[in-house]
């Protein structure tokens, strides 16, 4: 389709290359050239077309004309702009970007690396605390329990002590008690004697009918009782 | 005209109009209007992504991130080492122009992958292969040769055959295979695109009905091509980080 108005610029640039006979022998093969693309390009024909006309003079194909540049083979302006994009890339990169998120990341490392040095710290010190709050729940117990210990000694001390002011302040009473009786049993004794001397007296008196002096009979009766008293002893 | 299809040559479908009325060493066409737009599209992610950082990623700088820890953690550090980091620019622009300039492809308007011509590629191919060779002799010196030439482990007589055939595939397919592999790919993408598409088109003038399974199949290849984009991009980028890690460290 494109080739259209350009090959009709061609057509007639070749009709006037081998229609005029004078002009053709005359003119150079460049005049030639030139003068046909100028009536192509008039024509409307695009630049890459006209320029066929020349190669076509050359005595090339038309096929030649037109054969499309390699796929392959890099054009010489994408090379360069290729190398200067490439360059300008990098090194924006590496200036504006790079330390901006290098320096980030390093920090955010640093960071997350004293969070955990930081963390281990507190985990170490906390495991310090609870052994030193084992340790003294453990010293309480074993105070508690000494106490304990403690108070059963002494309680059982002052029951032994008690045991035995008890056991002696029975003993000392039991004592008392006896000697007392004893006093008692003594004086009773002595009573009972007087008593039994003067009744004794009396009656015998009575009995004998013979007044004695009292001296005498008192004597006399105590003795008596004596023996008697010896004798039921 | 091919079975009542008017499917337009290959050039056509890559050569472009010299624009704006220039012409010759720097014109300019759709493919370097292409790479420029390219370069602002790389430029100003990575400026946007470094401009604020914040201590949790969002947005622009979690993607710009994510890239960047994937060329450093997933090439980087698996082909070369530590070492390598230093390349990290380097590659991260290789990477994130590479998948730029591919997917046009299926940018409704550009529809071209800058790829798809060799000029690119090419260029890239040849400043790999200058870099590798410079690593190598950087640390290897005059050696460098000598060990890719003369892989240890080889017995002596078969150095006949290898040492011909690790020059020419170290020095010479290299740079070529990396550059066709990338432009090769992404034209045949680029031309599958247009056949299936050209096809649609015919098929719905026609019968309608007949476009719905290449229309569908259009737009599952188009699918299929962002994942070559990014894939080629890949490819490229871990194929630079082998090159160059090979020629800092010598086979033993």
């Amino acid at each position: 389709m494109r080739t259209r108005a350009p090959l009709a610029g061609l057509l007639l640039a070749l009709v006037l290359v081998f229609v005029g006979p004078a002009a053709a022998n005359a003119q150079s093969s460049d005049q030639v050239k030139k003068e046909a693309k100028e009536l192509a390009e008039k024509n409307g024909g695009k630049e890459a077309d006209v320029n066929c006309i020349g190669d076509l003079i050359d005595g090339k194909r038309v096929d030649d004309c037109h054969k499309a540049p390699s796929p392959i083979l890099p054009p010489t302006n994408e090379l360069i702009w290729g190398a200067i994009s490439f360059v300008a890339v990098f090194l924006l990169l590496w200036k504006f970007g790079w330390p901006g998120i290098k320096a980030g990341m390093n920090a955010r490392t640093e960071r997350i690396k004293s969070d955990l040095d930081q963390a281990e710290a507190a985990r170490t010190e906390a495991e310090g605390v609870l052994t030193e709050y084992q340790a003294q729940v453990a010293d309480a117990k074993g105070e508690a329990a000494r106490i304990i210990e403690d108070a059963r000694q002494t309680a059982d001390a002052m029951k032994r002590d008690l045991q035995a002011q008890a056991e002696a302040d029975i003993a000392a009473q039991r004592s008392k008690a006896a000697s007392d009786i004893e006093a008692a049993k003594a004086q009773a004794l002595a009573d009972l004697r007087g008593e039994v001397a003067t009744i004794a007296i009396g009656a015998a008196e009575r009995v004998v009918e013979r007044n004695l002096d009292p001296e005498t009979n008192k004597a006399l009766v105590e003795s008596f009782i004596d023996q008697v008293g010896a004798g039921r002893n | 005209m091919i079975l009542g299809l008017d499917f337009p040559p290959i050039s056509h479908a890559i050569e472009w109009r010299d624009l704006f009325g220039t012409h010759g060493a720097f014109a300019i066409n759709k493919v370097v209007l292409l790479m420029w737009l390219s370069v602002l599209v790389v430029a100003v992610f990575f400026f946007i992504a470094s401009r604020r950082q914040q201590l949790v990623p969002t947005g622009v700088q979690n993607v710009a991130e994510s890239a960047v820890d994937f060329v450093r953690e997933g090439i980087i550090m698996q082909t070369i080492g530590k070492e390598g980091l230093f390349y990290t620019p380097f590659l991260l622009t290789v990477f994130s122009f590479v998948f730029v300039c591919n997917i046009w492809e299926i940018i409704p308007g550009a529809q071209m992958p800058v790829n798809a011509r060799m000029a690119l590629p090419m260029l890239m191919a040849l400043l790999v292969w200058v870099i590798f060779n410079f690593v190598g002799v950087k640390n290897q010196g005059i050696r460098y040769l000598k060990n890719v030439c003369f892989p240890p482990g080889v017995p002596w007589p078969l150095y006949i055959l290898v040492a011909p055939i690790e020059f020419v595939s170290t020095f010479l397919v290299r740079p070529l295979s990396l550059s066709v592999r990338l432009f090769a790919n992404m034209l045949a993408g680029h031309l599958l695109l247009i056949s299936f598409a050209v096809l649609s088109t015919a098929l719905w003038n026609s019968t309608k009905v007949g476009a719905v399974l290449p229309g569908a199949l259009l737009i599952g290849l188009t699918g299929f091509e962002i994942l070559v984009s990014a894939l080629q991009a890949y490819i490229f980028t871990i194929l630079t980080a082998v090159y160059i890690g090979g020629a800092m460290h010598p086979e033993h």
